[in-house]
């Protein structure tokens, strides 16, 4: 097929991978005090990273390959397997429990997450529906309700393990396609609404979210429980300066920040490069952001544009929200950032994405 | 087209994101270069620790640069628990080498604390303890600096002194009064540690203690020990509760020696009563001084020529009516008629109140007060009394009249050695003080330097010369006769005054004190000696008082090489007292010529030689009747 012969995005390529490597450079810096600590073995992170980084090489190619109109045909289907994923993970035996969530899947280390598989299905599905009933989406009953009624039950599900920060990244990107599809303005403030009913009432179920939003606003209240994280966060920010400590010269990563290879990852890099590290951190992702709109507004058909909108808004609102929590400008969700951060199933997904994007800028091109 | 709607929206969104990246940016550099230095500190004090460096407390010196207070150096023992790789192992080995209980020691090691200070076992380690510590090479096993107070004259000058707890703070004394300036700032080894307390092989920064300043006292410590010798010779000859002296240069208010009994060891002041080691005698201690003070109303009364020392005569007939009070002189049937002089010399109690008839209250209680009396003298040191004198408002005959020969009002000794020095110094009044300079305590410099204060002129020069000729004459003639010496002119006073208790006079319990300078006619000190309620003796100022003060003039004369005087007033001798001559010069002649002349004195020859070369003691100066003189013959 011609398609699948087309030059893809050789920048988006490149981009991803420099990002990636960095990133495995990073958590080996992050991590190898934690990891010779913790099982004796200072590598022993990245090579579990190295190690989904070159399957994920080849997932990444081999997705960039399959035609993005087959996701289309099967987009129902996806999404039930999802659908079914996440109700097994929540039964006890089945899933298992990682930092207080039922979210996982795997033996040992190895393990995959549905909720991430959830957002590619579910954005998919979205593209899907928004691109068949265009003209219905004029009318907020009709086509707005039903697929708002899907997010909400897989919103629902996930909230059940409970993940709040892969729910709002999945909810915040849905949304973000139904606004570019051209729903009125008036329809997103009535849905802003309900969402802030929602946050409340989330909160009001389960307490800890309060604390993280009061740890937020003024961390020193409480210094070693919930104010504890963004304030060594901070101490390794500040700290950095200009240039920062230098590559790994981080003091933070010496058992004050929990865990620093994960959420935190962002911390070290601003500590060890300083606002030269952020620098390049926020331009690799504006790149990355860039080249994905690119391909979006390059292609031809409704769905590829979409889906190929979704994938890349999906990547940066999670970076963005990831970056906004490590430095203080909103309280503590829980999401990594997307190809720094350590985590194998979050590095497939994301690569996994791209892929689906380099196969879309085939067919534009 | 309709992809326009969707590729607007794609660029709000994407607009959106960018912000949201924009607003990273600019929050990572408000954390980075705004709110830096304050993460920083925050966060250095959570990544460093700290192994403290003890400085040392500054030294005091006497005025010639003796040391009377400095600083032990010791090491003591600091564990830092989470560095301690083998708990059981460390405790064992330090136990061993300290001989400490191995289950205190665990305790220490084991402590859920930063850094743990072994106390007491480890503390002020003596150097083959602290090496074999060392020689262990235990990580998180710490050897620090510690500085230790210590004085090396024990007990002399201790009240002045003072003493420092246990953490180095001066508690009382100069270590008190100056702990600001002696304090000096402890130093710390810092190193980096991680979240669990192990040491990071990151730079370590040395913060080098700085020592405080030291301290240079007017104080002679060999005056000070003479002075220190004298009291415990009246303690256990007499068996006082009390006794004081001190030592004053006249003619700018440095104090050179100044003690008093009970007194304490500075280095284990724990073991005295708060009542000996608080009370600094010397400007606590308030009491009615008797006859000395007779000194001030002299002064006064002269320099408003109330009275002519020589012309003007009293008559004595042992006691005298005032007011309805019967005051009786000392001395029984009296001292007759007399001219004011020896109305001094004989310490004739009608003779004063006369006197200060003559003055006025108002005018006595002016002078008083002008000397000095009634108000702290404002000495460098803590604890000083002020004294009460009588309200002249409710002043009546009576109260004068005891008030002029020193009874009835109530002063320290310190006022009083003030008040007289400025009497006999030509009528200034200076500060005391005990304070010459503050140096640098690593290059000695001087920092600053004490002048004199001289806050006041209370009488002439004139008036000032006539009570130094009046007193040099009570210890030539008169009742001071026991302070005279040989060959200088001595002046002074005697006092003797019955002490108070509960509103009344005590019987037979008396403080007997001396108030005596020299040169008399030209003072370089000036010496004050009160012994409360001697026992087994006469208690009478002039036989217990007068010998100790002559005694610390004689060391003052060797240890500030004080001049022999001319024209001494001759002693007016009794039949119990050793006759002194004048020495002639048998220099130049044989030994039958010189043995012609030192007829009357024992003479031992030396020398092989026919010409007397030398003689001990010295031509001119007055030596008892009947003693040895030596020659050397050549």
């Amino acid at each position: 097929m011609n398609k699948t012969t087309r030059k893809f995005d050789i920048i988006l390529f490149g981009v991803v991978l420099i990002t990636i490597i960095f990133g495995i450079v990073m958590i080996y810096s992050a991590s190898s005090v934690w990891a010779e600590y913790k099982f004796n073995d200072s590598f022993k992170f990245i090579k579990a990273q190295g190690f989904f980084f070159i399957i994920g090489i080849f997932i990444m190619l081999f997705v960039s390959k399959i035609d993005y109109h087959i996701y289309q045909k099967k987009a129902n289907v996806i999404l039930l397997i999802c659908f079914m994923l996440l109700i097994l993970v929540l039964i006890p035996g089945i899933g298992k429990i990682r930092n207080g969530s039922r979210s996982w899947f795997g033996i040992g280390s190895l393990g995959i997450q549905p909720s991430e598989f959830a957002k590619i299905g579910l954005i998919i599905f979205v593209s899907k529906y928004l691109a068949k009933n265009q003209n219905l989406m004029k009318s907020v009953i009709k086509g707005a309700l039903p697929i708002l009624g899907v997010i909400a039950i897989f919103f629902l599900l996930i909230m059940l393990e409970p993940d709040f920060g892969t729910g709002v990244v999945i909810v915040l990107t849905l949304v973000s396609i139904i606004f570019v599809s051209g729903v009125n303005i008036s329809f997103f403030v009535r849905i802003g609404c309900v969402g802030l009913l929602g946050v409340v009432g989330l909160v009001i179920a389960a307490p800890y979210r309060l604390k993280r939003i009061v740890s937020f606003v003024n961390p020193w209240t409480d210094p070693l429980g919930s104010g504890y994280q963004i304030i060594q966060s901070l101490y390794a920010i500040g700290p950095g300066g200009l240039l920062g400590q230098g590559f790994m010269q981080s003091r933070q990563k010496h058992f004050y920040l929990p865990e620093p290879q994960t959420d935190f990852i962002f911390s070290i890099i601003s500590e060890e490069f300083g606002f030269l590290g952020v620098l390049i951190v926020c331009s690799l992702f504006f790149i990355i952001f860039y080249r994905s709109l690119k391909i979006s507004l390059s292609c031809k058909d409704l769905f590829g544009k979409y889906l190929a909108f979704g994938l890349s808004f999906g990547i940066l609102i999670q970076a963005s929200l990831n970056l906004m929590v490590v430095v203080g400008l909103i309280p503590v969700t829980g999401v990594t950032l997307p190809f720094l951060s350590y985590g194998g199933s979050s590095l497939l997904i994301s690569m996994i994405s791209i892929g689906i994007l380099l196969n879309i800028s085939r067919s534009s091109n | 087209m309709f992809f326009r709607k969707i590729h607007g929206r794609i660029r709000v969104v994407f607009i959106i994101i960018v912000i949201f990246l924009i607003c990273i940016i600019g929050k990572v550099f408000y954390i980075q270069i705004f709110q830096y230095k304050k993460l920083s500190n925050l966060a250095n004090s959570l990544w460093s620790r700290e192994l403290p460096i003890a400085a040392d407390r500054g030294v005091i010196r006497d005025r010639n640069g003796i040391e009377l207070a400095t600083n032990k150096t010791t090491t003591s023992l600091v564990v830092i628990p989470n560095q301690i790789k083998n708990p059981e192992q460390v405790a064992k080995s330090l136990s061993d080498i300290l001989q400490s209980d191995y289950n205190d020691m665990l305790a220490h090691v084991t402590k859920r604390t930063s850094i743990e200070r072994v106390h007491p076992e480890g503390r002020q380690l003596n150097y083959e303890t602290a090496e074999k510590i060392n020689n262990l090479n235990y990580d998180g096993v710490y050897l620090v600096k510690e500085s230790k107070r210590y004085y090396p004259y024990n007990t002399v000058l201790s009240h002045v002194l003072g003493y420092v707890g246990i953490d180095n703070q001066g508690l009382s004394g100069l270590e008190l009064y100056y702990n600001k300036y002696l304090t000096g700032s402890d130093g710390a080894i810092k190193y980096f540690s991680d979240g669990k307390g192990n040491r990071l092989k990151l730079s370590e920064i040395y913060e080098p203690s700085a020592a405080g300043i030291d301290i240079n006292l007017t104080i002679d410590i060999n005056l000070q020990l003479a002075v220190e010798n004298e009291l415990d010779n009246v303690i256990s000859k007499y068996n006082a509760e009390h006794a004081l002296i001190m030592v004053m240069n006249p003619n700018n208010g440095e104090i050179l020696a100044m003690a008093s009994r009970p007194n304490f060891d500075s280095n284990n002041y724990r073991n005295y009563s708060t009542e000996v080691i608080n009370r600094n005698l010397p400007i606590w201690m308030t009491y009615e001084p008797g006859s000395t003070f007779k000194i001030i109303t002299l002064a006064s009364a002269l320099q408003e020529n109330a009275i002519n020392l020589f012309k003007d005569t009293f008559f004595d007939g042992g006691s005298v009516n005032v007011d309805g009070a019967r005051i009786k002189c000392w001395k029984s049937g009296g001292h007759g008629s007399q001219t004011y002089l020896q109305v001094v010399e004989n310490s004739c109690n009608p003779g004063f109140v006369s006197i200060g008839e003559k003055l006025g209250k108002e005018t006595l209680m002016k002078y008083i007060k002008e000397f000095g009396f009634g108000s702290k003298t404002g000495i460098d040191l803590n604890g000083e009394s002020s004294g009460i004198l009588f309200n002249v408002n409710k002043m009546g005959p009576v109260e004068l009249a005891t008030t002029s020969f020193g009874q009835g009002i109530s002063v320290t000794p310190l006022q009083q050695i003030r008040g007289v020095s400025a009497a006999i110094n030509g009528g200034y009044l200076y500060t005391p003080y005990i304070v010459k300079s503050f140096s640098e305590s690593e290059t000695n410099n001087v920092i600053k330097e004490i002048k004199p204060n001289m806050t006041k002129q209370v009488i002439s020069e004139d008036t000032s010369k006539l009570v130094r000729f009046a007193l040099e004459s009570v210890v030539a003639n008169g009742t001071g006769k026991n302070a005279y010496i040989e060959n200088y002119r001595v002046g002074g006073k005697t006092g003797t005054a019955q002490k108070v208790s509960n509103g009344k006079y005590m019987v037979g319990n008396y403080i007997l004190s001396f108030m005596g300078f020299m040169p008399a006619d030209n003072p370089e000190i000036i010496v004050y000696v009160s012994v409360d309620n001697p026992k087994g003796i006469v208690q009478y100022g002039g036989t217990v008082s007068a010998p100790i003060a002559k005694n610390v003039m004689k060391s003052a004369i060797d240890i500030l090489g004080i001049e022999p005087s001319k024209d001494v007033i001759p002693r007016e001798y009794t039949w119990l007292d050793t006759k002194y001559v004048v020495l002639p010069s048998v220099l130049g002649m044989n030994k039958e010529e010189a043995t012609k002349v030192l007829k009357g004195f024992k003479v031992e020859y030396s020398g092989n030689g026919d010409t007397v070369t030398y003689q001990s003691p010295k031509e001119n100066l007055y030596v008892e009747e009947g003693s040895t003189v030596k020659l050397l013959l050549n």
